[in-house]
């Protein structure tokens, strides 16, 4: 089967760009139904990002993130990477993975590791042997860097994992769950350098459960589900719930307020020194506030309530499941 | 590079393992058995060679024991040709099997590494070290000979790369199994079954297995097989020709090599059309 290809691309701007990335698994001997994994899934990531992409069980971020990189054929649709047509062996140079279940010859030390999948890279020797030098440090792995991997834990791993998908100093990075088996001081350490790394200009693509994790490091994200892209937007978007303001105040509420609000359908809920109105509109929230300091009450502060993005996911699935 | 970075690579991976070693280690006894057991004695009529302190051939000038000699390496080579196919397979089945487990694939895949280039450097990987340790073996037994009866067969050394060659056509019948079943066990299964029996039928056809139908259609079907699959028992009775110093028919290489192009081909279009 052929597939039409993109036109190449000269701006770069998008680190990833797919257009309609169809993929459905079919049964060669027609034994089960076809499976359909991807359904029209177009995305822009842009260069310079981290960008999460969630998702359920079965959503499809697997099977999005191997068609990127090549272990999967797409049914339809196109992609590019670093503005390069895929499917593509070279762009692979730029390109680091760490993927979810990832496994390293147990005989090798990581300084071995490093240099087969540095020289996998096509890198020169001497270049590895350089950048090895930089990374083992980077990732906490230095004092450990003779001993065998059989005998590295989870979260040892993890970090060797995130030094191979680094070896190649590549500008995208596909990084499947980063902090899977990592202690929480570790978990830190991983989003730092994610941060910093971001900083120095890479895009990474994260693919993760850990929707807080997400959340604190990501400028953007994608909600997919049963192989489509529900939503997309930064984290601020995602999480902004229009109609939930915390209003901070000072002092007791007279009773009053109490009575005059109810009267005018304003609902609100008071714990400590925090009062969260809904409103439906800004209008209302306006008249929330003067009928505040119509009675008095003296406000400390004034802000739209977030949802966290586990939240917003929540909802957000909920209502797709929704009859 | 990526192909030498990954051959380097299988060579460790095996290194890692016992079976290696042990294969080593048989050649080493066998190398130590063949230094103790042959000896030359020089008499009065000319030199006469020793088996475990036997005469086993009548005194003779160094060029009149060149033949004894060179038969007794055939014989050698016969018995290393069987050795290293089955245990070489047995060694190497695993490794491209390996290669595409979960975990694994997606690592080397994440690489600018083509497919056929994944599989072409795991199965060179095997062959160099299955050619290590078969010149290994070869190029002992010729110093053995050299020094303990004075012959050097240059012929028997080279014999070493032709074996090399033969189990690089098995390499490719075992890239095939291991990339359609991702297991170690049905490639072993299918190249001992073919190297035993199969290639054997496939070779006396005309006295064994046209006797069976006298349907066109089975024996063209014989005929095809036989073309189609690397003949590795006419590669066998060619390397008895090359120690022995008899002619060579080259081309008996020429359809085995061919052949394992063809089922190398197959592989890497499988491996090409399968999602990971």
């Amino acid at each position: 089967m052929k597939y039409p290809k993109p036109e190449a691309d000269s701006t770069t701007v998008h680190a990833i760009l797919t257009h309609s990335l169809t993929k459905i698994y079919k049964d060669a001997f027609n034994r089960h139904p076809s499976v359909t994994a991807l359904r029209d899934v177009s995305l822009e990531v842009r260069q310079g990002e981290i960008f999460g992409l969630l998702g359920p069980n079965g959503a499809g971020k697997t099977t999005f993130v191997k068609i990127l990189l090549g272990f999967v054929r797409q049914s339809a649709g196109r992609a590019m990477l670093l503005g390069v047509p895929l499917p593509n062996v070279e762009v692979r140079t730029r390109i680091g993975y760490l993927p979810e279940a990832h496994r390293y010859p147990s005989y090798l030390t990581p300084v071995e590791v490093l240099m087969l999948f540095g020289g996998l890279s096509k890198m020169p020797r001497a270049a590895i042997a350089s950048r090895i030098s930089t990374l083992l440090p980077l990732v906490g792995l230095e004092q450990w860097k003779g001993m065998k991997v059989r005998r590295f834990s989870k979260g040892m791993l993890q970090r060797l994992g995130l030094a191979q998908a680094l070896i190649n100093d590549p500008p995208l990075l596909f990084l499947d769950e980063p902090t899977d088996g990592v202690d929480p001081v570790g978990r830190k350490e991983v989003r730092d350098l994610l941060v910093r790394l971001k900083h120095e200009g890479k895009t990474i693509f994260l693919n993760s459960h850990l929707l807080s994790e997400v959340e604190m490091i990501s400028d953007r994200v994608a909600i997919l589900d049963k192989g489509t892209i529900l939503k997309v937007g930064t984290v601020e978007e995602l999480t902004r719930r229009s109609n939930l303001y915390d209003i901070g105040v000072a002092g007791e509420v007279p009773e009053a307020f109490h009575h005059e609000a109810a009267a005018n359908v304003l609902a609100f809920r008071m714990n400590g020194n925090v009062m969260t109105a809904e409103v439906k509109d800004v209008q209302e929230l306006n008249r929330f506030v003067d009928t505040l300091r119509k009675h008095g009450v003296l406000i400390t502060y004034l802000a739209q309530r977030k949802s966290s993005l586990e939240e917003s996911f929540l909802a957000l699935l909920k209502r797709e499941m929704a009859p | 590079m990526s192909i030498l970075t990954l051959i380097r690579g299988t060579i460790r991976e095996l290194l890692s393992k016992a079976t290696l070693y042990v294969l080593l280690g048989i050649s080493t006894l066998v190398l130590l058995g063949t230094l103790v057991a042959i000896s030359a004695q020089q008499t009065n009529e000319g030199i006469v060679l020793h088996l475990f302190g036997l005469p086993i051939s009548t005194p003779a000038q160094p060029e009149e024991l060149m033949p004894s000699v060179y038969n007794m390496q055939a014989g050698l080579a016969r018995g290393l040709f069987v050795g290293i196919m089955l245990f070489g397979v047995f060694a190497t089945a695993s490794l491209i099997p390996d290669s595409l487990e979960k975990g694994i694939v997606d690592l080397y895949l994440s690489k600018p590494l083509a497919r056929w280039e994944l599989l072409a450097g795991r199965s060179l990987g095997g062959v160099c070290a299955i050619g290590a340790v078969t010149v290994y073996f070869i190029a002992g037994v010729w110093l053995t000979f050299g020094i303990r009866a004075g012959v050097w067969n240059v012929h028997f050394l080279l014999s070493s790369i032709t074996m090399t060659l033969m189990f690089a056509v098995i390499g490719s019948m075992l890239a095939v199994l291991g990339v359609i079943f991702r297991n170690a066990a049905v490639p072993i299964i299918g190249c001992f079954l073919y190297l035993m029996v199969v290639d054997n039928l496939l070779d006396s056809r005309q006295t064994v297995l046209y006797m069976l139908s006298e349907n066109p259609l089975y024996r063209t079907a014989c005929d095809v097989f036989s073309y189609a699959l690397p003949q590795v028992s006419s590669m066998q009775r060619e390397l008895s020709n090359q120690i022995l110093q008899r002619p060579v028919a080259w081309q008996a290489f020429l359809q085995p090599i061919l052949s394992a192009f063809g089922l190398f081909g197959v592989a890497a279009f499988i491996m090409h059309r399968k999602d990971f």
